[in-house]
C-alpha cells in the first residue's frame, strides 16, 4: 500500500483537528492555520487524484484494517479525489476573497470561531466525498449543519439568526427523512457500508421482493438530501442565509454546502441502490418535475429581486434546479451533465457573490442593485468578475456554463421524448430568464451613475490592488471559470470515468 | 495559402482593437491612422485569403468529442467575408469623421474593430458550435456600441436588445443540439448533415428542432415578431447602426440561418414540410410589416431600420425557400442589400452629423444644401425600391425567380409581398428624396444656412456605393454565376 | 455592333436633357444659397440658345428615331441585364407605329413650350426632364424584351415627376408624389407578371402571338390568369384605367400645360403599350380569350370609360375636364385590346394615334386659355372665338375628332371598336361595348362642344378687351397643325389603317 493512499483519511482527521486547535488560538493564528489546512489538503488531494489516475482503479481504505461489517471504509476513485481537490481550491478562493469582510463584519472576540467552523465543515464535506459507509454519511451530515449554521449565525444581526433557524429546521427535516431512509436500507439488507448494501439490494431487486420499501426508502432518502441542498420547493431558507451571512459563509455554502449532499447523493444513486434500480422506481421522475419547476421559480424570484446577494441566492435555486433535471433524465450522460454543473455552479458563484461585493464596497455597502448603477466602472475588477460569471451563468461560449449547458442539452436529447421536449424547452426558457436578470445588472453596472444619489461617502473608485486577497480570488475563480469552459474535455473524462469506477 | 491565414484575419482585429485602449496615442489623428490600418490591413489579409483559398480547415482547439473551434472559407462563407472585408474599410473610413467630437471615442472604435473579427468568425465557422461561439460573442461585443452614448434611452435599447439575442440564442442553442446529436458530423455540408438513420421516425420532432432554430437566428436578422429590438438599437452613433444593424450584425443572423437550412439540416430534408409553411408565414409578415412600420416612422434612421427589417426578410424568403435558387436570391440580396443599405444609413448619418436633425420633416430643402449626399440618397432609394439598372433588381428578380420555380402557394405570396414592399418603400423613400429636393415653391432657404456636405471621408464611401450600385445593377451577370456556383451541390 | 443607330436617339436626348437638368441644378445650387426668391428664370440670351439647343437635338434624334425605324429597322442586342436577360432592342410595326407617333407629338409641343415656358420660370430643368422622357419613351419603343421595356417604363415614372411637379408649389408636389405612387403601384403589379411569364415563356423577347410554353404552363393556368390579370392592371394604371386612375385628375392638371399634353396624349399610351406588349407578344392573347381575366377587363375598361366621361361632364375646370377625358378615352382603346380581335385591335391602335394628336392638341389649346388670360373655367372664355378664331376653330376641330363625328379621325378608329365588339365572341360585351362606346360619345360632345359654344355664342355677356392680344404663333401653328392633323387623318386613313391592319393580323389573329 502507498503512501499516498493515506491522504485522504489523513486530510479528514487533519481538518477535524485542526478546529479544535483553532478554538485556542487568536483570530489571525487561526486564520492563517485554516489557510494552511485547506492547502495542504488541496495538495494531498492532487496527490490522490495523480495516484488513482495512475493506476485506474479505485481502491478501498479500511480504517484500523478491520473488515467489514465492523470496520469503517474510505474508498477512493477519480471522481472522490477530483471533487475533494476542487472543494479545497474553491474553498481557498472563498476563505481568500471574504476576508475583508470577516474582519469588519464578525465580532472581535469570535474571529477565531469562524476558523472551527469552516474547518468542521471541510471535514464533513471530505467525509461525505470519501467514505463508503452509509451510518457515517450521516453523521458527517450533521456535522456539516451544525457548522453551515454556525457560519450563518457568527455574524450576528436579526436575520441571520432568522435564516440559521430556518436553515436549522428545514436541514433537520431533511436529515431526519435521510436517517429514516437508512434505516429502512438497514433493515432491509442488514447493512451499513455501502458495497454491501449495494450487493443485496441488487439481490432483493432481482428477486422482486420489498419493492415498496426499497422504493420508500430511497424516496426519503432523495427528498431529504434535495431539502438540504435546497431544491425548489424547499428552498425558503437560502436567500436570506445566502444574502446577510458573511460573505466567505454565503459562497461556501452556496457553492460547496449544498453541493457535498448532491455529491452524497449520486454516491447513494450509483454505490448504494445502482442506478438501474434508481432509474426504474421513478424517484428521478419526481426530481425532474422540481428540478423544471426549480430552474423557471428561481430565476422568476431572482429577476424580482431588487438586492444584489439575494439575487444571486436565487439564481443559485435555479441552478440546483438544473442539477436534479439534469439526475431526472435519468441517463448516465445526465449524471455527467449534472456533476460538471456542480463544478461550474460552484465556481461560477463564488465567483458572483465575491465580484458582487467588490462592488457593493464601491457603493457605499448598498446592496440595492440601483445604487451599483456605474459599479462597473468604479470597480473594474470586480465589474468584470461579475461579467464573467453573469455570462457563465447565461452559458455564453469560453465559459463553463456553455459547457454544462451543452451537457444538459445533449443528455436531453439523447432521452425519451416524454422528457427532451419539456427539458429543451425549460432550458431554453430559463436561459432567457437568466440573462434577464443577470444581464440587466451587467448593463446597470456600465451605466454612468448621475445624479445625487451617487455622490455620497461610499460612491468611491476602488483599485487593483487595494483588496489583494479579493483580487487574486476573483482572478482564480476567473480563470477557473475559463478552464472549466474551455478545457472541458479532461474534465468531463474525469467524471465519466469518476462515475464508471462507481459500479 | 496555409491554414492558419483563418485565424490571423479572425484574431487580428480582436487583438488590434483590445490593445486600442492600452497604447499611448498622442493625438486622435494617430487613433485613427492606427485603426484605419489594422482594418485595412484585415481586409487586405481577408482578400488575398479568398483569392489563394486555403482549402483545409484550421482547428484552434476541441471542446469534447467531436466539438471543436475550427474554421474553413467555402463558397457561402466567402461571400459573406466578401462583404464584411469591402465594407468595413469604408465604414471605418465614414465613422472617423462622424466620431469626431463624440466621448469614448478609444473604446468605441476598440468594439468596433473587435467585431470586424468576430463577424469573420462566424463567416469562416466550420461547423456549427464554432459558429454559435462567435455568434454568441457578436452579442455581447456590439452590446458596448449600441451603449455608446450612455443616454437612458441606449441603455434600455441595449437591454433590449441583450434580451432578444441571448433569448433567440438559447433556442437557436437547442437547434444546435439536435444537429450534434442527430448529424454525422457539426461540420457543415451543402445538402445537410442528418444522419437518416439516426433520425428514423423522429422526423417531425427534427423540424419542431428546426423551427426553434430557425426562430432562435432570426432574431438576429430581425424577423417578426423578433424585430423591435432593431429600431431601438438605433440609437447607436451612425457608423454602427448603418455596417451592424444593416450589414454585418443582422447578415450574421441571416447568414446562420443559410447555414443551418443549407448547411445542417439541409434542404432535402425540410422541403415541402410542415416547417417550411410555417416558417413562410412570419417571413412573409415581416417582409410587408417592415415596410408598413418604416412608413410610420418620422425618424429617419429608425425609418432606416425598419427598411432593414422588411429587407432582411427578403434574405429569409429566400432561406425558406428551401430550393438551390432561393439562396442564390437569398444571397444575392445579402450582397446587394448590404451596399444600398449602408449607403441610405450614411447619407442619414451624414444629415445627422452635419445638422443634428434626426426626423424627416426637418428635411426640406435639403436637397440643394447638401446635394452629393441626396443623390446618393436618391440613387439608394431607387435601388432598394427595385428600379431596374440598380443592384435591388436584381436580387428582387432572382428571389421572385426562386419564388416561382418553388411553386407553392405561399412562395407566390412572398413574390406578390416582395412587390407591396417594394411600392411601400417606394413612398417612404421617395417621399424624403422629394422633400429634400422640391421643398415647395415658399419654402425659405434662409433656414438652412450653414449646412453643407460633409468631407472626404464621409463621402468617399458614399461614392463608391453608389457607383457599386451600378454596376451590380446592369452587370450583375458574374456575380449571380458566382453565386449559382455556390448554390450547385444544394440537392 | 450592327444596328447601334438604335442607341443614338435614345442616349443624345438623355445626355441632353441629363446636362440640362443637372445645368439648372447647380443654379440653383449658386443661388440656394444666397436666400429665398431667386429661383430666377433665364437670361434672355441663354433663352435663345437653351430652345435651339433643344429643338435641334429633339428634332434631329426624332428624324434619327422615325426615320431609322421606317427605313433601317433592326435589332440590338446588348449586356445581359439579369438572369440572362439582355438589354435588347428590337424595331416592329409597334414601335414604328409608336415612335412616330410620340414624335410627332413631342415635337408639336416643344415647339409650344418655348413660348409657353417663358412664364413658368426655370426652363432649363423643364426642358432636360423633356428631352430625358422622350429619350425614354422612344426606348421603350424600340424595346425588344418585356424586361427592357420594364427597365424604361419604370425609368419614365421617375423622369416625368419632374415635369408635374414643375411649378413647385404644395399641391403640384402632393400631385407628383399621388402620381408616382399610383404608378409604381401599377409597375410592381406589372412585375409580378413579368415575374410569371418568365417562368412560363420560352422567352421575354417580343413575338407576335406570344411565346408561351405549353408545357410549363400546364396546371399553373390559375396563376397565369392571375398573374396577367395584376399586369393589365398594374400597367392600367399608367392608362388610368379603373381602379388605378385616380392620380390621373389630380396630376395631369398640375403640370404646366405643354407637359399635361404630352402627359395625357403619349404617356399614357406607354401603359398602353406595356400592355399590348405582354398580352399579345409575350403571353399571347390565346392565354387569357374567354377567361374571367377577359371579362374583367372589359368590364374594367368600359367602367372607366362611362365614368371618365362622367365625371368630365360635370368638372367644370377645363384641364381637370380634358384629363377625365382621358381616363375616358383611354379606356376605349383598352376595351379594344380586351376584345382580343383583330377588328378591334386595329381600332384600339388606331384610336392610340389619333387619341394623341387630339388630346394634345386639346390640352395646348387649354394651355393658351391658362397662360394667355388665366382662364381655367368653361364659363370665362365667353366671346373667345369672336377675337381669336384660329385657336377655337382648332379646338373645335380636335374636339370633333374626338367625339367621332364623320369624317374626323376618332369616327374611324370608334368604328372599329364597334365593329371589333359586334364581330367577336363575347357574348353580352358584344352589344354593351358599343352601347357604352355610344353613351360616351354624346357624354364627349356634351363637355366638349359648350366651350366651343360659349366661345362662339357668349350671349349677353361682355367680351373682354384682352381676349384681342395677339397669341404667339408658336403657340398656334403646332395647335393648328395637330387639329388639322386629326381631322385630315379621319379623311384619309389609309397608311394608318395599313399598319394597325398588319399588326393586328399578325398579333391577334388566330
Amino acid at each position: 500500500m502507498a503512501f499516498v493512499q493515506n491522504f485522504p483519511f489523513i486530510s479528514i482527521v487533519l481538518s477535524l483537528f485542526s478546529g479544535p486547535l483553532s478554538s485556542v488560538l487568536g483570530g489571525k493564528k487561526a486564520k492563517w492555520v485554516n489557510l494552511a489546512v485547506i492547502t495542504l489538503i488541496g495538495a494531498m488531494s492532487a496527490a490522490v487524484l495523480a495516484f488513482v489516475l495512475g493506476t485506474g482503479e479505485p481502491y478501498v481504505y479500511r480504517m484500523g484494517h478491520f473488515p467489514a461489517p465492523w470496520g469503517n471504509e474510505i474508498r477512493v476513485g477519480v471522481l472522490e479525489a477530483g471533487m475533494a481537490l476542487f472543494f479545497c481550491v474553491v474553498m481557498l478562493l472563498c476563505m481568500l476573497g471574504g476576508e475583508r469582510e470577516r474582519a469588519l463584519e464578525l465580532p472581535e472576540g469570535k474571529q477565531n470561531l469562524y476558523y472551527v467552523m469552516v474547518n468542521l465543515l471541510l471535514c464533513s464535506l471530505l467525509a461525505l466525498i470519501y467514505t463508503n459507509d452509509l451510518f457515517t454519511a450521516y453523521v458527517f451530515v450533521e456535522i456539516n449543519t451544525i457548522s453551515a449554521c454556525g457560519l450563518i449565525m457568527i455574524r450576528q444581526n436579526g436575520r441571520t439568526i432568522e435564516a440559521a433557524t430556518r436553515y436549522m429546521i428545514m436541514s433537520l427535516l431533511g436529515s431526519g427523512l435521510l436517517l429514516l431512509g437508512i434505516c429502512f436500507l438497514y433493515d432491509l439488507t442488514g447493512h451499513l457500508l455501502m458495497s454491501n448494501i449495494k450487493e443485496q439490494v441488487g439481490l432483493l431487486y432481482a428477486a422482486g421482493a420489498y419493492r415498496v420499501p426499497l422504493l420508500v426508502a430511497l424516496g426519503l432518502m432523495s427528498v431529504g438530501l434535495a431539502i438540504k441542498s435546497a431544491l425548489f420547493p424547499f428552498h425558503a431558507w437560502l436567500p436570506d442565509a445566502y444574502g446577510y451571512s458573511t460573505l466567505s459563509s454565503a459562497a461556501i455554502l452556496s457553492s460547496l454546502v449544498s453541493k457535498g449532499y448532491i455529491f452524497l447523493l449520486v454516491k447513494i444513486f450509483f454505490r448504494v441502490v445502482g442506478f438501474e434500480v434508481v432509474r426504474e422506481s421513478g424517484v428521478l421522475n419526481i426530481l425532474f418535475v422540481f428540478g423544471l419547476a426549480g430552474m423557471i421559480m428561481g430565476s422568476v424570484s431572482a429577476i424580482q429581486e431588487k438586492n444584489v446577494r439575494r439575487m444571486v441566492a436565487y439564481s443559485s435555486v435555479a441552478q440546483i434546479g438544473y442539477i436534479y433535471m439534469g439526475f431526472g433524465l435519468g441517463s448516465l450522460s445526465g449524471v455527467v451533465a449534472s456533476v460538471f454543473h456542480v463544478l461550474t455552479h460552484a465556481a461560477t458563484k463564488s465567483l458572483l457573490f465575491i465580484s458582487a461585493s467588490g462592488l457593493t464596497d464601491s457603493s457605499g455597502d448598498s446592496k440595492q442593485i440601483a445604487d451599483l448603477t456605474g459599479a462597473g466602472f468604479r470597480n473594474r475588477l470586480a465589474g468584470l468578475a461579475f461579467t464573467v460569471g453573469s455570462l457563465s451563468m447565461v452559458g455564453i461560449p469560453a465559459f463553463s456554463g456553455f459547457v454544462s449547458k451543452l451537457l444538459f442539452a445533449q443528455a436531453a436529447v439523447e432521452g425519451s421524448f416524454v422528457k427532451m421536449l419539456p427539458a429543451l424547452l425549460v432550458l431554453a426558457v430559463s436561459t432567457v430568464l437568466n440573462a434577464l436578470y443577470f444581464m440587466k445588472t451587467v448593463i446597470t453596472l456600465y451605466t454612468p451613475a448621475r445624479g445625487e444619489r451617487f455622490s455620497g461617502r461610499g460612491f468611491c473608485r476602488i483599485g487593483l490592488w487595494e483588496q489583494p486577497a479579493k483580487t487574486w480570488a476573483m482572478l482564480c475563480l476567473i480563470v477557473l471559470n475559463l478552464i472549466l469552459g474551455l478545457t472541458s474535455e479532461p474534465i468531463i473524462e474525469l467524471i465519466r470515468d469518476g462515475l464508471a469506477m462507481f459500479e | 495559402m496555409k491554414p492558419g491565414i483563418m485565424l490571423i484575419v479572425v484574431l487580428l482585429p480582436i487583438l488590434g482593437g483590445g490593445l486600442l485602449p492600452l497604447l499611448p496615442f498622442r493625438s486622435r489623428r494617430q487613433l485613427t491612422v492606427y485603426t484605419e490600418c489594422v482594418v485595412l490591413l484585415n481586409s487586405l489579409l481577408t482578400v488575398a485569403m479568398l483569392l489563394y483559398r486555403p482549402g483545409e480547415a484550421f482547428v484552434l482547439f476541441r471542446y469534447t468529442g467531436n466539438l471543436s473551434l475550427s474554421f474553413r472559407l467555402d463558397g457561402l462563407g466567402s461571400v459573406f467575408t466578401a462583404i464584411l472585408a469591402l465594407l468595413w474599410p469604408l465604414a471605418t473610413l465614414y465613422a472617423f469623421e462622424y466620431m469626431e467630437g463624440e466621448r469614448h471615442e478609444r473604446i468605441f472604435f476598440m468594439f468596433y474593430t473587435i467585431t470586424f473579427g468576430v463577424t469573420l468568425g462566424i463567416a469562416l465557422a466550420e461547423d456549427i458550435v464554432t459558429m454559435y461561439c462567435f455568434y454568441e460573442m457578436l452579442t455581447l461585443v456590439t452590446l458596448p456600441l449600441i451603449m455608446h452614448t450612455l443616454t437612458r434611452e441606449a441603455v434600455l435599447a441595449s437591454r433590449t436588445y441583450l434580451y432578444y439575442a441571448l433569448g433567440g440564442a438559447a433556442f437557436a442553442f437547442m437547434g444546435m443540439i439536435f444537429i450534434l446529436t442527430y448529424g454525422t458530423t457539426p461540420n457543415f455540408v451543402p445538402g445537410g448533415v442528418l444522419d437518416p438513420a439516426r433520425v428514423g421516425e423522429k422526423g417531425d420532432l427534427l423540424l419542431l428542432a428546426y423551427v426553434m432554430c430557425f426562430l432562435g437566428f432570426s432574431v438576429k436578422a430581425a424577423m417578426w415578431p423578433f424585430s423591435a429590438w432593431l429600431p431601438k438599437a438605433g440609437v447607436a452613433p451612425t457608423p454602427v447602426t448603418a455596417l451592424l444593424h444593416a450589414v454585418a450584425v443582422v447578415k450574421a443572423g441571416a447568414f446562420t440561418l443559410m447555414r443551418v437550412t443549407y448547411y445542417s439540416f439541409g434542404t432535402g430534408f425540410l422541403r415541402g414540410t410542415w416547417a417550411q409553411t410555417l416558417l413562410f408565414v412570419p417571413v412573409i409578415f415581416t417582409i410587408v410589416y417592415g415596410c408598413s412600420r418604416a412608413l410610420k416612422e418620422t425618424h429617419i434612421k429608425r425609418r432606416m431600420a425598419w427598411s432593414t427589417v422588411s429587407n432582411l426578410s427578403y434574405i429569409l424568403f429566400g432561406v425558406v425557400l428551401m430550393t438551390p435558387l432561393g439562396l442564390v436570391g437569398a444571397l444575392s440580396h445579402m450582397i446587394f442589400h448590404a451596399v444600398m443599405k449602408i449607403c441610405s444609413f450614411f447619407c442619414a448619418g451624414a444629415v445627422i452629423h452635419q445638422t443634428g436633425r434626426e426626423y424627416i420633416y426637418q428635411l426640406d430643402g435639403f436637397g440643394r444644401k447638401m446635394p452629393k449626399v441626396f443623390l446618393c440618397f436618391t440613387v439608394s432609394a431607387l435601388a432598394l425600391m427595385g428600379v431596374p439598372g440598380l443592384c435591388g433588381f436584381v436580387s428582387k428578380w432572382n428571389l421572385a425567380k426562386a419564388a416561382f420555380e418553388q411553386g407553392s402557394p405561399l412562395a407566390l405570396g412572398g413574390a406578390a409581398a416582395l412587390l407591396v414592399s417594394a411600392l411601400l418603400t417606394a413612398i417612404y423613400m421617395l417621399t424624403i428624396v422629394i422633400r429634400a429636393f422640391f421643398p415647395g415653391r415658399d419654402f425659405d432657404y434662409g433656414t438652412l444656412k450653414g449646412i453643407r456636405d460633409p468631407g472626404w471621408r464621409m463621402l468617399l464611401p458614399l461614392t463608391l456605393f453608389v457607383v457599386a450600385m451600378f454596376i451590380f445593377g446592369l452587370f450583375s451577370g458574374p456575380v449571380v454565376e458566382a453565386l449559382e456556383a455556390i448554390a450547385a451541390p444544394m440537392p | 455592333m450592327k444596328n447601334a443607330w438604335i442607341l443614338l436617339p435614345v442616349l443624345v436626348p438623355a445626355v441632353t436633357g441629363a446636362a440640362l437638368a443637372a445645368a439648372s441644378f447647380r443654379e440653383h445650387l449658386a443661388g440656394g444659397n444666397t436666400g429665398p426668391g431667386d429661383q430666377k428664370g433665364f437670361v434672355p440670351e441663354n433663352t435663345r440658345g437653351l430652345h435651339a439647343l433643344v429643338g435641334t437635338v429633339l428634332a434631329l434624334s426624332a428624324l434619327v428615331a422615325v426615320g431609322g425605324a421606317w427605313l433601317w429597322g433592326g435589332s440590338l442586342t446588348l449586356f445581359p441585364l439579369v438572369d440572362g436577360i439582355p438589354l435588347y432592342f428590337q424595331i416592329d410595326d409597334v414601335g414604328r407605329l409608336f415612335v412616330t407617333v410620340v414624335s410627332l407629338v413631342w415635337l408639336a409641343a416643344a415647339v409650344y413650350a418655348f413660348s409657353y415656358m417663358e412664364k413658368e420660370g426655370d426652363q432649363k430643368r423643364f426642358f432636360g426632364f423633356y428631352l430625358l422622357v422622350y429619350a425614354i419613351l422612344v426606348g421603350q419603343e424600340f424595346a425588344g424584351n418585356l424586361l427592357t421595356m420594364y427597365l424604361f417604363y419604370e425609368l419614365m415614372t421617375l423622369a416625368s415627376v419632374p415635369l408635374v411637379l414643375h411649378s413647385g408649389t404644395r399641391e403640384a408636389v402632393m400631385a407628383a408624389l399621388k402620381y408616382l405612387f399610383y404608378s409604381l403601384c401599377g409597375a410592381y403589379l406589372g412585375l409580378f407578371g413579368i415575374y410569371t411569364l418568365s417562368r412560363f415563356c420560352d422567352t421575354l423577347a417580343f413575338q407576335p402571338g406570344g411565346s408561351l410554353n405549353p408545357v410549363l404552363a400546364q396546371g399553373n393556368r390559375g396563376l397565369l390568369l392571375a398573374a396577367m390579370f395584376a399586369t393589365v392592371l398594374g400597367f392600367g394604371a399608367k392608362a388610368g384605367m379603373l381602379p388605378l386612375h385616380g392620380w390621373l385628375p389630380t396630376a395631369h392638371p398640375q403640370a404646366p400645360s405643354p407637359a399635361s399634353a404630352v402627359l395625357s396624349g403619349v404617356i399614357v399610351k406607354s401603359g398602353v403599350l406595356a400592355i399590348l406588349r405582354a398580352v399579345y407578344y409575350v403571353a399571347g392573347p390565346d392565354l387569357i380569350r374567354g377567361s374571367w381575366v377577359q371579362e374583367a377587363w372589359m368590364i374594367l375598361a368600359l367602367a372607366t370609360v362611362f365614368m371618365g366621361s362622367l365625371l368630365a361632364f360635370r368638372e367644370p375646370v377645363l384641364k381637370k375636364r380634358l384629363a377625365y377625358s382621358t381616363v375616358s378615352q383611354v379606356s376605349y382603346i383598352l376595351f379594344g385590346l380586351a376584345l382580343l380581335a383583330p377588328t378591334a385591335m386595329e381600332g384600339a391602335l388606331l384610336h392610340v394615334v389619333f387619341h394623341a394628336v387630339v388630346k394634345c392638341a386639346l390640352f395646348l389649346s387649354a394651355g393658351v386659355l391658362l397662360s394667355k388670360w388665366g382662364i381655367t373655367r368653361v364659363e370665362e372664355l365667353a366671346g373667345l372665338g369672336k377675337k381669336q378664331p384660329l385657336l377655337v376653330w382648332s379646338y373645335t376641330l380636335a374636339s370633333l375628332a374626338l367625339i367621332g363625328i364623320p369624317p374626323a379621325s376618332g369616327f374611324v378608329s370608334k368604328w372599329y371598336l364597334a365593329q371589333g365588339a359586334l364581330e367577336s365572341q363575347t357574348g353580352v360585351f358584344r352589344y354593351l361595348g358599343p352601347a357604352v362606346l355610344l353613351v360616351s360619345a354624346f357624354l364627349t360632345a356634351g363637355y366638349l362642344l359648350p366651350v366651343t359654344v360659349k366661345a362662339f355664342f357668349p350671349g349677353e355677356s361682355r367680351i373682354p378687351e384682352r381676349f384681342g392680344e395677339r397669341v404667339d404663333m408658336r403657340m398656334l401653328a403646332p395647335l393648328a397643325v395637330l387639329a388639322l392633323l386629326a381631322v385630315l387623318m379621319g379623311l384619309f386613313p389609309g397608311p394608318v389603317l395599313e399598319l394597325t391592319g398588319r399588326i393586328a393580323a399578325l398579333a391577334a389573329g388566330r
